[in-house]
């Protein structure tokens, strides 16, 4: 311990003393170290964990005091067993860091966990391919600069794709860097709850002082603010003050702002004044990069094949992925037994089934392109080939070609017997005229997702 | 496969297994039971992939085979079937029959071969334990097991086999637990294992007061083996922390207590403890203990108890429920409570190798 350590760790040691027992203090604290001290917090370098465990459940209180004795202001306390090294050593690995801070953050009060963000969900272990690169660098500037470079920043994207671990990544990067900063983490949901019990018990200033004083204000969910009408004008007036004081504000969402239902027009624009990011579903190699990424963190060990298969057959979302992963993982280590594929496929049955429901048909395709280019169903089959109708079944084809699996053949025979080399052709036609048209590009990518959904 | 048996057997059989099926699976095979018939036995068999449970019952068999059941489901039927007598008959597509007098169920059960098998212990460092020892050094350990998710290590009792010992430890930072048992094994078998809560609290009701335990360690896990029935766990990864150092070296006064007086005094003191601070006080001075709890606003309560004391007046509070429940456990007559002073751990103890560490509370007055 460096000279300045052992000062202060002199000072609170005198300070502590008439605090607890001499018995206490010659066990519990006489082979604790003062390695690291900051304005704002205390690392203490203990023996082993019995004298974190022992000393977070009965001295706390005694430590605080000493500590505000000795030094004028609480600190956050935090503790090091020796199998985790100190912080300044271990800075080479990013990952490692934040997995130190997470563990000795336990012993404090007011972290991340507190706040209820969930310490694994950092910006190291959020896997980063092309559906969520905008959404990632965007996060990681908010994150960097709050209030200076996107604000608000919203985000959205269907259940499992991360939404909720890039806010907290964005909260507990900001805590990490400024331990003061006033960090507000939740769902619209318990937005609305408190504001209902604010109003029953009219302690409404309350309230509006709780939420007007954050410095970075994360609302997760924010669809469910639709409809609730005095919620929204709450939510209104937060927002404004936030914003015009300059404070970082991060929403997300499972839709964009413009698709909630029964949001008032006023917030919706203010939901896009900032950044609008969109997190996709993950493709085939980031959900193997994500496999490896998990494996890796639960130390398990699977081999190439099981994970391929499992990132080639859960497409839709990531916590099923992990949890099917789990699943596996959990059943290798326990029944010893080797995991084919036919194996895994049984084990994860259930989550496959619900996986292929989701899986879009060539009926659904026409019924939906029918629908938007506004034609019968009947002429996706039929022999008619006007412009406005051959194009639609163009557009249609082409569709079939990318989202399901049917080969060249059966496509032609859904659309009325056609061989493979119309099928073909239409499929080049409507990428060529994607690359050309802007609005066409546009009108299919809607088509496409709204048929993902 | 095709059996008979009777209410009772098949009950008893089912109680021994049931509490490991967990309630909310994702897997579903895990939600029922395995039956083996073979011989004159059934074998039932359940498991949540953390611990595991197989048991048997004698039957009347007519054709051998194997299938699985939803266990809570096959449970709440035999409990309600009218008559002694059952038959149970399973096609095989895996549904099960079941005729009793005048009632018939059928039930849809799953292949066999969809249940995960219990791992194998090869090569298991094996020690043999009597039965009751271990019981009681649970039942005198296993309630000061934390609940606390992040301090994972503390999620069970440690087994510790040393230097012909057997140590149960359990502590959640605030008390601890600890119990030794006298028992032979070669110094290669030494080892420190952290047992989960949900394999203790089964284990607890497995045991019986004669025969006695085989259990094998293997690599991560652990087998109890009863004879008749059997548990296979997970072991807790990682260390256990040294809880010597929690044991105080010297105690300054000693008293001796009624165990059941103390324990009924405590408990009527108690009710007008704060739910806030949450503590009952006890003050010594000369032949007497006085115990007193108050919650502001609401009264208080004060109760003297006879004892020979000697030592100098003070004052200790402890959390109620903390002291009570060793007090519980214990099936002595008399404990004895250790004390240094009102800042520093009591320690309760009796007459065989148990030793319990209770942190006082602070005392605001």
């Amino acid at each position: 311990m460096d000279e300045n350590c052992t000062n202060l760790w002199q000072k609170l040691s005198a300070a502590l003393k008439p605090q607890v027992s001499a018995d206490t203090f010659k066990r519990w604290f006489s082979a604790v170290e003062l390695v690291d001290a900051t304005e704002g917090s205390l690392t203490f370098r203990v023996p082993n964990n019995i004298y974190q465990f022992w000393i977070e459940s009965n001295h706390m209180a005694a430590l605080q005091a000493a500590i505000v004795t000795a030094f004028g202001a609480p600190r956050e306390v935090n503790f090091l067993s020796p199998s985790e090294p100190a912080d300044d050593t271990a800075a080479a690995d990013g990952n490692r860091v934040e997995e130190d801070k997470s563990d000795s953050g336990r012993g404090a009060r007011p972290t991340g966990s507190a706040l209820g963000l969930n310490p694994r969900n950092t910006f190291e272990s959020f896997v980063v391919g092309p559906n969520n690169e905008i959404a990632h660098a965007a996060s990681l500037a908010v994150a960097q600069s709050p209030a200076k470079t996107y604000n608000p920043l919203f985000v959205y994207g269907g259940v499992g794709l991360g939404k909720t671990h890039l806010m907290q990544a964005i909260g507990q990067f900001v805590l990490a860097k400024k331990k003061n900063t006033r960090v507000m983490y939740l769902s619209s949901e318990l937005f609305i709850n408190e504001f209902i019990d604010a109003i029953q018990h009219s302690n409404l200033v309350k309230f509006r002082k709780r939420y007007r004083q954050a410095d970075l204000l994360l609302i997760d969910d924010i669809q469910f603010l639709g409809g609730k009408e005095r919620s929204q004008e709450e939510f209104f007036h937060t927002f404004n003050t936030l914003f015009d004081g300059h404070k970082q504000i991060v929403l997300s969402s499972d839709r964009p702002a413009s698709e909630i239902s029964n949001l008032e027009h006023r917030l919706v624009s203010r939901f896009e004044w900032g950044l609008t990011a969109e997190l996709q579903p993950p493709d085939a190699e980031t959900r193997m990069a994500i496999l490896r990424k998990k494996a890796r963190t639960m130390q398990i060990k699977l081999r190439d094949e099981v994970l391929e298969f499992l990132a080639n057959r859960i497409r839709t979302n990531v916590r099923r992925l992990e949890g099917a992963l789990m699943r596996v993982a959990s059943f290798a280590s326990l029944s010893g037994k080797e995991l084919t594929n036919e194996v895994v496929e049984h084990l994860l049955k259930d989550i496959l089934q619900e996986e292929a429901r989701h899986s879009i048909t060539i009926e659904q395709i026409q019924r939906r392109v029918a629908e938007h280019f506004d034609v019968r169903i009947a002429d996706m089959t039929s022999k008619r080939r006007p412009a406005n109708i051959a194009f639609p079944r163009q557009v249609a084809m082409y569709l079939s070609r990318e989202l399901t699996k049917a080969s060249l053949n059966e496509i032609g025979d859904a659309f009325g017997g056609r061989d493979h080399g119309t099928v073909l052709h239409a499929c080049k036609l409507v990428k060529k005229r994607m690359k050309e048209q802007d609005a066409l590009r546009q009108t299919i990518s809607f088509i496409d997702s709204s048929l993902k959904r | 496969m095709k059996f008979s048996v009777t209410k009772e057997k098949l009950l008893e059989g089912l109680q021994q297994v049931q509490n490991v099926v967990s309630t909310r699976t994702t897997l579903p095979i895990l939600s029922n039971v395995l039956l083996q018939a073979n011989g004159n036995e059934v074998h039932l068999t359940t498991t949540d992939l953390d611990v595991g449970v197989r048991g048997s019952f004698e039957a009347e068999i007519e054709k051998e085979g194997a299938t699985t059941l939803p266990a809570r489901r096959l449970f709440t039927i035999v409990r309600e079937l009218p008559s002694s007598e059952i038959q149970f008959d399973v096609d095989g597509k895996n549904a099960a029959s079941i005729r009793s007098g005048q009632s018939f169920f059928k039930i849809l059960g799953l292949p066999e071969e969809e249940f995960p098998p219990l791992p194998k212990f090869e090569n298991a460092k094996v020690v043999t334990i009597r039965q009751k020892d271990l019981r009681d050094g649970l039942r005198k350990t296993a309630y000061a097991i934390s609940t606390d998710e992040t301090r994972y290590v503390l999620n069970g009792v440690l087994f510790s086999f040393k230097e012909n010992k057997l140590t149960l430890v359990a502590t959640d930072g605030r008390r601890l637990a600890m119990v030794d048992l006298e028992l032979e094994f070669p110094r290669s078998h030494e080892a420190d294992i952290i047992v989960p809560t949900k394999a203790v609290t089964e284990l607890q009701r497995l045991l019986m007061d004669d025969g006695e335990v085989k259990v094998s360690v293997g690599n991560g896990q652990i087998a109890f083996d009863l004879n008749k029935t059997l548990l296979v766990s997970k072991l807790i990864e990682g260390n256990y922390p040294n809880y010597r150092q929690v044991i105080p070296s010297e105690t300054k006064e000693r008293v001796t207590l009624e165990r059941e007086t103390f324990l009924n005094s405590l408990r009527r003191v108690s009710l007008l403890a704060s739910e806030k601070s949450n503590s009952i006080k006890l003050n010594f001075s000369k032949n007497n203990i006085e115990i007193t709890a108050n919650t502001p606003e609401v009264g208080e309560a004060k109760e003297s108890l006879p004892v020979t004391y000697k030592g100098r007046e003070f004052s200790i509070a402890f959390n109620p429920e903390f002291l009570m429940a060793p007090l519980r456990n214990l099936v002595e007559d008399e404990v004895f409570l250790d004390l240094i002073d009102e800042m520093s751990p009591g320690v309760l103890k009796i007459q065989t190798p148990f030793l319990y560490v209770l942190m006082p509370m602070r005392i605001s007055s």
